[in-house]
């Protein structure tokens, strides 16, 4: 099993009336909302953490890219994680680097996405993990422009045309519907002959045969409460069999949002007030609708969601939801080392994950506590979560997508 | 669809095959009398009043945007561009053998009856545009965007200045079966997203160049609050087309031949009589 740190870049001074206020994306007014001077500490304090988590001995760190966002500032994350694979590699840190990712339903430049993670790929010597998310409607069609009805088809060529790229030895041309190239020859091409992918969704049964046969990961969030939205697990392992897919719990990767602390008592006490703010500000802040421009989703999706809501979970109420609502649904796990782990380790065990991404920073919470979240979920949390996963019988399985390092450098065969 | 017992709606509908066979393009009818061929909006074709009032003078075609038409969604991929579309009304215009055609569109159907009677400039004998999108000023920014983004309960105030009518009422309601909700409610949405495919993120391919061109008599007309277009477009229009009648109606949003029925037949029979 591996486990992963992960963040967000949230701005982490907006006010307190924020959520009653503003939404959170495509239109949040900037010089409105943002000191300059804190804008630059939130972005120092973002890379410290990173840093801080592949110190501690996380297995890696992961981010991913959101545009005129007020709640994950990367418009792209390519920047910090090239900054990231630099700093790990001087530190001599095997930390795997993932972006998860890079939107292809919303790129008009695949192939730079291309070259960027091969460069990340060559200064962290073969430790990046590739993501290629579709992108949520917000980003792709309102802070883009892209056509809704063409998010997913654009996907579709651009992760072909990446594909291609890598493992096409000879230059070729490629005439696509959204790409056109008289020439593609990538310099450099990654040091791992494939990458590995984790694919970021939300459950989407298309979506889910998808990433199944391209061989990738499924990398889903908790944003919207496991309890509440644990049908997605059990989807994901029948569309598996139905593929006539292993079982392998590492084709699954699971983000979690988690707060520890000495004892529940102080866990609530120094995290909840930004765990709610997070929630409040952040996701809860962006309009549903904009979740879902007419055209983004399938006509059958559609009709699906109109009759059962139920994957979307609490994120129709997350702008005024309770910090009780957001700890019953397990939108983030609060507690001491002892709550965190056995409700992690039941997630685990629960659902066949292989993969835990924790997300370790919410909204205003400041760096220090940020930074102890993260040594005591690396210290005293992640060792049990492992043993548990160990202890099904799990660790028999081959990881077939964690990067391979220098071993698996691409040579000229 | 029609939204009261009160329409009539189309009497009858032709599948005609276009596109070397990849598209079958449903066109509802209704009437008798000269030929009408009508553009209907983003929203999908719904036959209200106005179509049935121009029914009773014209044989009225009213082709549907691939992908609109329930039971066969997916058609909208077969449609690569917003030339591509263009041509495929013209075939569908010609397959079914009309003379003498009057063309009138709404909105989206606005511009594609526009673009088409700049680029066939011999194809219709009047042109009526409702509230059409097409072109672009800085400082009226069309409000596409803002459209897709609604909630669906501030729709109707975006798109009529008085939403409490009783056109606009029913042309919100819902299915009484709350069985046939959910496919309604999707129909309705992936209308917008095929819609979207040539009016995403800013509905301007280039008409303004060709305005010119347009050679048959044309009316546009307007509803003075117009929330979505504004109003300010009706003059662009003038300017551009040779010959070309401008009517802005008062009190009055995008949907004019709902909002002020009365008034938008009378103008529209008025000009093509």
């Amino acid at each position: 099993m591996k486990v992963l740190s992960f963040q967000q870049l949230p701005y982490r001074h907006l006010p307190d009336d924020f959520a009653q206020k503003y939404n959170s994306v495509v239109t949040t007014p900037y010089h409105e909302l943002v000191d300059p001077a804190l804008m630059h500490q939130d972005h120092v304090d973002f890379l410290d953490e990173m840093l801080h988590a592949a110190r501690c001995g996380f297995d890696g760190i992961g981010l991913t890219e959101h545009s005129q966002a007020s709640y994950d500032i990367l418009p792209n994350p390519n920047l910090q994680l090239a900054a990231l694979a630099y700093a790990t590699q001087s530190e001599g840190l095997d930390t795997a680097l993932a972006c998860l990712g890079r939107s292809l339903g919303k790129s008009k430049e695949p192939l730079r996405i291309a070259e960027e993670y091969a460069v990340i790929d060559q200064v962290s010597g073969g430790r990046l993990i590739a993501g290629y998310p579709i992108s949520l409607s917000y980003d792709a069609n309102q802070n883009q422009g892209i056509p809704p009805i063409e998010t997913r088809t654009r996907f579709a060529e651009n992760i072909e045309l990446i594909d291609k790229a890598y493992h096409t030895k000879e230059p070729f041309q490629w005439n696509g519907k959204y790409n056109k190239h008289p020439h593609v020859n990538l310099w450099p091409r990654p040091i791992q002959p494939k990458l590995p992918v984790w694919a970021p969704a939300v459950g989407n049964p298309n979506t889910l045969a998808g990433i199944l046969d391209r061989d990738q990961v499924f990398l889903y969030l908790s944003w919207f409460g496991p309890k509440l939205t644990g049908r997605v697990f059990e989807r994901y392992w029948e569309i598996a069999e139905e593929r006539g897919r292993d079982v392998n719990p590492h084709r699954l990767a699971f983000l979690q949002c988690v707060a520890v602390g000495e004892t529940d008592e102080e866990a609530h006490r120094e995290y909840g007030p930004h765990v709610k703010h997070s929630f409040n500000t952040g996701l809860g802040c962006i309009p549903l609708e904009s979740m879902g421009i007419p055209g983004y989703m399938d006509i059958k999706g559609v009709e699906f969601i109109t009759k059962d809501p139920g994957d979307f979970g609490v994120m129709p109420k997350m702008r005024n939801i309770s910090y009780s609502e957001i700890v019953d649904a397990q939108c983030c796990i609060v507690g001491s080392v002892e709550t965190v782990t056995e409700q992690l380790i039941e997630l685990v065990k629960t659902h066949r994950i292989g993969n835990l991404a924790l997300m370790v920073q919410h909204g205003s919470m400041p760096p220090e506590l940020t930074k102890k979240n993260i040594s005591l979920l690396a210290e005293k949390v992640m060792p049990a979560v492992k043993a548990a996963f160990s202890d099904q019988g799990w660790d028999k399985w081959d990881h077939s997508w964690w990067p391979t390092g220098m071993s698996g450098a691409n040579k000229n065969d | 669809m029609t939204n009261t017992s009160t329409i009539k709606g189309p009497s009858r509908e032709e599948i005609i095959p276009l596109w070397n066979g990849e598209i079958n393009m449903r066109v509802r009818i209704a009437g008798s009398g000269p030929a009408m061929v009508y553009f209907h909006p983003a929203g999908g074709l719904y036959w209200d009043e106005f179509l049935d009032q121009m029914a009773q003078h014209f044989t009225v075609y009213a082709p549907e945007l691939p992908g609109t038409t329930p039971g066969d969604p997916y058609i909208i991929y077969k449609v690569d561009s917003y030339t591509d579309l263009l041509l495929m009304y013209e075939e569908v215009i010609r397959k079914l053998d009309l003379e003498d055609i009057v063309a009138v569109g709404q909105s989206m159907g606005g511009m594609v009856a526009l673009d088409l009677a700049a680029n066939y400039t011999t194809l219709f004998s009047r042109v009526v545009a409702l509230a059409p999108t097409g072109l672009w000023r800085e400082d009226a920014p069309v409000g596409i965007a803002d459209l897709y983004a609604t909630p669906p309960e501030k729709v109707p105030a975006f798109l009529f200045q008085d939403p409490s009518i009783p056109a606009a009422q029913a042309m919100f309601s819902l299915p009484d079966d709350p069985e046939d909700i959910p496919m309604h409610v999707a129909q309705h949405v992936w209308n917008l997203g095929c819609a979207g495919k040539f009016l995403w993120p800013i509905p301007d391919h280039g008409l303004v160049q060709r305005l010119h061109r347009i050679c048959a008599p044309t009316l546009i007309m307007w509803g003075e609050q117009d929330q979505l277009v504004s109003s300010v477009y009706a003059q662009e229009f003038a300017n551009g087309i040779e010959d070309c009648s401008v009517s802005i109606l008062s009190d009055c949003g995008h949907i004019l031949q709902m909002e002020k029925l009365d008034e938008t037949v009378e103008q529209v029979r008025s000009f093509l009589d």
